[in-house]
């Protein structure tokens, strides 16, 4: 800061500031790049004036002062500069001299991130680092009975069902008085969650729907993914690839106009219809588009107009009970397709999803219930509701997987969870936990993100910037000068990489149970923790 | 083979039925073969507890201790398994299965006896003819008939050669080092499974699982399967070794030779195969074609398989080369590469093939999606630096109320353009000296940017003093003949009338005083400023003004003949009507500016004791005033904390005033000055100097008034357009606004003169209206701190940041790390400018933060 100012209390040092640009003057070679790459500009040119007094050893020569001056890489302290810790800088520097580093304390800048009354939002995932997933064990192997599977040798089917599967003599029924039954999707369990056109950049949601397309029709693995409540382009609508979609409506409606003016068009049907009621990453929140996102193209496939923010309300707004709002909202969205397709809704984890759990089971349009938990992503949300609202997804999709058991439906109505599934990197083991506990499918977002294009958000609070469009890696940004470092067809190879890796460690994990054909839903018995406590919460094994 | 005299093991034995756990009596015999055969006498009885005859079946006397082999020896048979029975004695007998175990020694005794031809009645036993090893490195030819079980041949060596006359169970051959088996039939599932050495020839079919495991040991030949028909299911799992080779001769599976998944985890070998085949686990293994070599082998070689099984006529249908594949596992090296389809090929045949050229959104856009490096240079870069010379003022220009370019005047002086420098301040004042030298606060030094970095301002006083001399005269150009009346002849009035008439245009003053300059002339103190610089300075001024009219105590009517024979009128007045609150004595109140003038005149002489009610600048020079008149006990008073400050509140302390607040005057009484709280402040001579409102008696009813003083725009302009108000008459202010209020009117006036902007147009337009430059883009760090003092106008010039004013020094040209900045001669007053090459710029900002002056910014990009 200037000498001059009197500091206030919200003026910042870089000590305050949640991460250290560390510069290594010695290698720099002032190559400018840093500061270049840097999306928050939290670097400049420093002029820095550098002071000798000379003075000789027997103090018989006058001493003297001696001024130099020599520049450096210099970090800012405005909050708007604040380093985000992504790293780019380390990145592009070529004589690795500069590194940000974590504070070694809770910053000063989150008490002042709220100029003008306004509390701190951001993109990202929760701030806490660990979660139960990870501390669940597989202790059934079996060797000698089962029988022991070989995952690398033998066959393996991997799949899920997506839909309302009726008991065979309620089926027959079902078809004899309503001339319908409904429709069940054979998918793979691993479903790439909603994440909208306009909150990724074209290339990331191009590149994860490529990957998609070539997993199903180069790899034979049915992978779908949900296209979030950004509308869908009109030529994807209209393409075969369109089975391998999800759509999802949520509360903003947001470029449905063109899907419908699309369906006349349509050669296939969608795989199936996701009706969003909640995010795990932010309960009670609709979505957020901030306005530096909505660009040309973004308003065209959301039909809104250029540069305004675009924020969903919580709630569907003519939706006022459950009922009313599963009813409605189904049947809507079944007759789009001629009740071709399968229409679920998807909620935040709360302690108020058994009771939607409980009025889906008695509708038998109803073709799943998707939970996500407290560990979800999003690409913009208030940090409070990030970092503190929400339900663990764990023992929120083990009750509800348990209360199908009571009332003897778990085979009928599948419950897909998602929500910080391989936040740790341990994909395949939190998936894997997650369908033992009950789950039919996992939906993931971040992990795809980090895998398939590089995402350097961490719960550590690293870059976390999706919200304002700077996104150094282009994934989450609408600006073409960040997006085009991007390239659809490298986040379509990493997609297929992810998935072929997933399948390989998923099937590790299965063969051992002798499962290959169908997926152990609800097997708990092959859990355990080390955790009383969450092994009486979850109804598994405790081991020590 | 028929001719072979065999030694015969029979995996199937005779016993009486009833022998279950009996007890009998056995008679030993010799037969003629030297073989002991037992009689078995005596009716079934009791159990008996004594030998168990489970040592030999077959009893060799020349070797074995017969000692315990006595004739009527009891012995229990176990399970009825292990007697050896020569006649039926009780007629009631069966079949019954011994135990591979038992096969296994006999055979093992039998090699171990010196057979070495030896033909095997099998019933199902396991493993037999492998560990054969007893027998050295004589050839042992095992003949096996009826039903062999699991593993045949399993772990055999070299020196074995099986032949079994029908079909084989499952494994046969595994973990075979070095044995020849040869299977007139088929073979069930596991056929050489995890084999390393040895040749397995099949003449027939094999299930699943074939060839699977195998290895190669390079100290000795790769194993080989010769299969005649068609493989099963997943054939060659993990095969690390050997060779199979499948013919497809009229197999069980014509369709596909190979069967369903093969090569799963093959690493190593080869298939030989014929007929068709429905894929192969192609991460692991390849299709290649077939060498000289590869084929001279297989030929050759099938002449022996074909032998072994008997079919030599065979030969001709299976040595068609053109008929057979064969397969290999792929290399470490070779399994890295991907073979999946390329995204890119995928991306063009199927995903634009489907959708559109474009991709997903092709018909919504036309960016071009090709990747960009993530350090881009030209309409890539997010920011680029702009050289933005000029378009912001200095903080000291944008600070001084009169508007005087301090900083361009050290630029010149830089430049060694002195005299310019020196003449630019009458452009904006006709008192720099006066003012600018002695008696301004000097705003433009507070704002100075180097305060920044703890540095001392540069110091303007010392150029101010400077310009007394400058002559004024040479560019007045003649009058236009526009007429501007000017209402008082204060700093104000003489200001816009200087500017007027430079521009042209007859400006008379009139004022009521005898003399020209109004404050300055008749109150400020003669010990702020040199009596004779304020005197040259007001000459020069009154040359270049030469209508004014003195001792024009004008009336209402007179004003308004005035306003309406001149083009515009100007209200300067001042503010000399005192404010004296209403409590009691306020009549023996000497006003402040009464007290300054008559004190400058020589015409007061205060008491001992003065109290000054008023601690502002002007109370502080009351108190100056009066110490130097005599005064020695001097207090200012006021309702708050005073606000005076500068060299007026120096002087004041300097001259042993006291300042006291909050204090509240009830009373001036002969005594001094009594306040609320009953207090009495003795005093002499009791000042009021709490400000002082404009006499605008003569005032027409059409200029608005606000508390006392007249109201303007920001031009200046009074409710009656052409009717301008300046200085003390719009609001008190320092001498240095009325100059700048006198300016800007005048160039409000000049530019509706010019029909540049219409009368009724109040918004301010001044031509320099540009906003002050953000310190921080200046680099004070290039400043040496403990330079404290600058007294020539040389070291000011020198010490003096330029902010947002390019001194030329050509360090960001050295800053660019891309080498993109150069200096171009350019036809302006600078004579340059500085270009950035955006083809080599990659938007770093170096320049900006290398830059002295703050003349680069680094901005955003527009629109891609």
């Amino acid at each position: 800061m200037q000498a001059d100012r009197p500091i206030t209390p919200s003026t910042l040092c870089i000590k305050d500031l949640p991460w250290q640009v560390l510069w290594n003057k010695e290698k720099c070679a002032l190559c400018g790049r840093c500061a270049s790459v840097c999306p928050v500009r939290a670097l400049e040119l420093g002029v820095f004036r550098k002071r000798t007094i000379n003075t000789a050893l027997n103090l018989e020569t006058p001493s003297s002062n001696l001024y130099s001056i020599f520049h450096g890489v210099r970090q800012k302290t405005e909050p708007q500069h604040a380093c985000v810790g992504c790293g780019m800088c380390t990145l592009v520097c070529p004589n690795d001299a500069i590194l940000p580093e974590r504070s070694d304390e809770a910053d000063k800048l989150r008490y002042h991130s709220n100029a003008g009354g306004l509390p701190r939002t951001r993109g990202g995932r929760r701030n806490v680092k660990d979660g139960i997933l990870d501390r669940i064990k597989f202790v059934r192997i079996s060797m000698l009975t089962d029988p022991a599977l070989d995952a690398g040798r033998h066959e393996f089917e991997l799949r899920t069902l997506l839909g309302r599967v009726l008991p065979p003599e309620e089926n027959l029924k079902f078809q004899r008085e309503n001339g319908w039954i409904p429709p069940v999707r054979e998918i793979y369990p691993l479903v790439i969650g909603s994440m909208s056109f306009g909150a990724l950049s074209p290339p990331m949601w191009e590149g994860l729907q490529m990957g998609v397309a070539y997993l199903n029709e180069e790899m034979n693995m049915p992978v779908r993914m949900c296209t979030g409540e950004g509308g869908c382009p009109p030529r994807l609508m209209r393409s075969r690839f369109i089975k391998y979609v999800i759509l999802q409506i949520a509360s903003g409606y947001f470029g449905w106009d063109e899907m419908i003016h699309a369906i006349p068009h349509m050669k296939e049907v969608p795989c199936a219809i996701e009706i969003k009621y909640g995010q795990g990453a932010k309960p009670g929140d609709g979505g957020l588009l901030m306005w530096h996102k909505v660009n040309k193209l973004i308003a065209a496939i959301r039909g809104v107009p250029v540069g305004v923010s675009l924020p969903s309300p919580p709630t569907h707004q003519t939706k006022y009970s459950i009922e009313e709002a599963v009813a409605k909202m189904i049947q809507s969205m079944s007759m789009a397709w001629g009740f071709q397709a399968p229409v679920y809704p998807k909620i935040s984890a709360s302690s108020t999803s058994l009771a939607v759990l409980n009025n889906l089971t008695r509708n038998p349009y109803a073709a799943g219930l998707a939970i996500d938990g407290e560990d979800g992503g999003t690409g913009a949300a208030y940090n409070v509701s990030m970092d503190h609202m929400g339900h663990p997804i764990a023992s929120n999709v083990r009750d509800c997987y348990l209360n199908l058991v009571k009332i003897g439906k778990q085979n009928e109505i599948p419950l897909f969870a998602g929500g910080g599934v391989g936040k740790n990197g341990n994909l395949a083991a939190n998936a894997a936990a997650l369908i033992m506990l009950g789950a039919s499918g996992i939906q993931i977002g971040k992990y795809i993100m980090q895998a398939a294009a590089g995402c350097l958000g961490s719960e550590g609070d690293r870059c976390n910037i999706c919200n304002i469009g700077l996104c150094p890696k282009g994934i989450t940004s609408q600006d073409p000068r960040l997006f085009k470092r991007l390239s659809a067809e490298n986040v379509a190879e990493r997609v297929v990489d992810a998935y072929l890796s997933f399948d390989i460690e998923l099937k590790k994990i299965v063969a051992p149970l002798g499962r290959s054909t169908s997926l152990p839903i609800g097997m708990s018995d092959a859990l355990a923790i080390d955790d009383k406590h969450a092994a009486d919460r979850l109804d598994i094994k405790y081991v020590v | 083979m028929s001719s072979q005299k065999f030694f015969e093991i029979s995996g199937e034995k005779t016993v009486p039925v009833e022998f279950d756990q009996q007890k009998i009596s056995l008679t030993l015999h010799r037969s003629d073969d030297d073989s002991v055969y037992v009689d078995i006498k005596g009716p079934p009885g009791q159990s008996a507890d004594s030998v168990a005859f489970s040592k030999k079946m077959i009893i060799d006397p020349a070797s074995d201790d017969m000692s315990w082999l006595k004739s009527g020896t009891d012995v229990t048979i176990n399970g009825a398994t292990n007697a050896t029975a020569k006649d039926n004695i009780f007629g009631k007998t069966k079949q019954v299965r011994i135990e591979s175990r038992i096969l296994e020694e006999e055979l093992q005794q039998a090699i171990e006896n010196g057979e070495r031809n030896i033909k095997i009645d099998a019933h199902g036993q396991h493993g037999i003819g492998g560990r054969l090893h007893r027998a050295g490195d004589e050839k042992v030819y095992i003949l096996i008939e009826g039903h062999p079980g699991q593993r045949t041949g399993s772990m055999g060596f070299p020196n074995t050669r099986i032949e079994i006359m029908g079909p084989a169970s499952d494994d046969v051959g595994w973990l075979n080092a070095g044995a020849e088996i040869i299977i007139h039939g088929n073979a069930a599932n596991g056929a050489a499974n995890a084999m390393a050495q040895g040749k397995i020839f099949i003449d027939g079919n094999i299930g699943a699982r074939g060839m699977t495991m195998t290895k190669s040991n390079p100290r000795f030949d790769p194993p080989e399967l010769w299969i005649l028909g068609t493989a099963g299911d997943y054939f060659a799992e993990f095969m690390a070794g050997g060779v199979a080779i499948i013919c497809g001769h009229e197999g069980q599976n014509p369709e596909n030779v190979i069967g369903y998944r093969p090569t799963v985890g093959m690493v190593g070998g080869k298939i030989f195969f014929r007929g068709p085949i429905n894929g192969f686990s192609t991460a692991d293994a390849k299709q290649i074609p077939v060498s000289d070599t590869d084929w001279k082998w297989l030929s050759d070689n099938m002449v022996l398989f074909l032998e072994n099984i008997n079919k030599p006529e065979l030969l001709s249908t299976l040595t068609k080369r053109s008929e057979w594949q064969l397969l290999t596992a792929l290399s470490p090296q070779e399994k890295t590469i991907d073979t999946r389809r390329s995204m890119a090929s995928f991306r063009q045949g199927v995903w634009d093939a489907e959708l559109g050229t474009g991709g997903l959104i092709g018909e919504l856009t036309d960016i071009d999606m090709s990747p960009v490096p993530v350090i881009a240079t030209g309409k890539l870069r997010r920011f680029v630096p702009v050289w933005e010379n000029n378009m912001y003022l200095a903080p000291c220009q944008a600070a001084c109320p009169s508007g005087i370019p301090v900083q361009q005047r050290w630029g010149l002086m830089r430049e060694d353009k002195t005299e310019q420098a020196l003449e630019i301040a009458l452009d904006y004042t006709p008192f720099p000296a006066t003012i600018c030298g002695y008696l301004c606060p000097n705003l433009c030094m507070d704002s100075c940017t180097k305060h920044a970095d703890i540095l001392v301002p540069i110091d303007v006083t010392v150029l101010g003093k400077k310009s007394i001399d400058i002559d004024a005269k040479a560019n007045v150009p003649p009058e236009s003949g526009k007429k501007i009346a000017v209402i008082g002849g204060g700093p104000a009035g003489i200001s816009v009338a200087w500017q007027l008439r430079k521009q042209g245009h007859t400006a008379v003053i009139y004022d009521r005083a005898e003399k020209l300059g109004g404050k300055i002339e008749s109150v400020i103190p003669n010990s702020r400023i040199p009596k004779d610089v304020f005197k040259k300075e007001l000459e020069r001024a009154a040359s270049v003004i030469p209508h004014v009219h003195l001792k024009e105590n004008l009336t209402a009517a007179e004003f308004e003949k005035i306003a309406s024979d001149f083009d515009f009128t100007v209200i300067s007045i001042g503010a000399q009507k005192p404010v004296v609150p209403p409590f009691p004595g306020n009549e023996k109140l000497v006003p402040a500016l009464d007290f300054l003038f008559k004190a400058k005149a020589g015409s007061i002489k205060p008491g001992k004791r003065v109290v000054i009610i008023g601690a502002g600048n002007v109370g502080c020079d009351v108190a100056t005033e009066a110490h130097r008149l005599g005064a020695d006990d001097i207090t200012l008073i006021d309702i708050q904390e005073p606000a005076s400050f500068g060299l007026e509140r120096d002087e004041a302390e300097r001259a042993g005033a006291k300042f006291l607040w909050p204090k509240f005057t009830k009373e001036i009484t002969d005594d001094g000055v009594v306040l609320t709280d009953g207090e009495l402040l003795p005093a002499d001579t009791v000042v009021i100097s709490i400000g002082d409102r404009p006499d605008l008696d003569f005032i027409p009813e059409g200029v608005s008034i606000d508390r006392g003083f007249v109201s303007v725009n920001a031009a200046y302009q009074t409710t009656i357009p052409n009717i301008f108000a300046i200085g003390d008459v719009v609001r008190p202010g320092l001498l240095t606004n009325a100059i700048g209020a006198g300016r800007k009117a005048a160039t409000t006036i000049i530019e509706v003169l010019s029909g540049k902007r219409p009368l009724e147009d109040t918004s301010p337009v001044f031509s320099d209206g540009k906003p002050a430059i953000d310190k921080s883009r200046v680099s004070l760090a290039y400043f040496d701190p403990r330079i404290i003092e600058s007294n020539t106008l040389g070291d000011c010039a020198s010490q003096c940041s330029s902010c947002g004013k390019c001194r030329d020094c050509g360090i960001c040209v050295s800053a660019c790390p891309q080498a993109a900045i150069s200096r171009i001669e350019v036809a302006d007053d600078a004579g340059y400018e500085y270009t950035v090459n955006d083809d080599l710029c990659i938007g770093c900002g170096f320049c900006a933060g290398a830059c002295p002056c703050g003349i680069w910014d680094i901005v955003q990009n527009s629109a891609f």
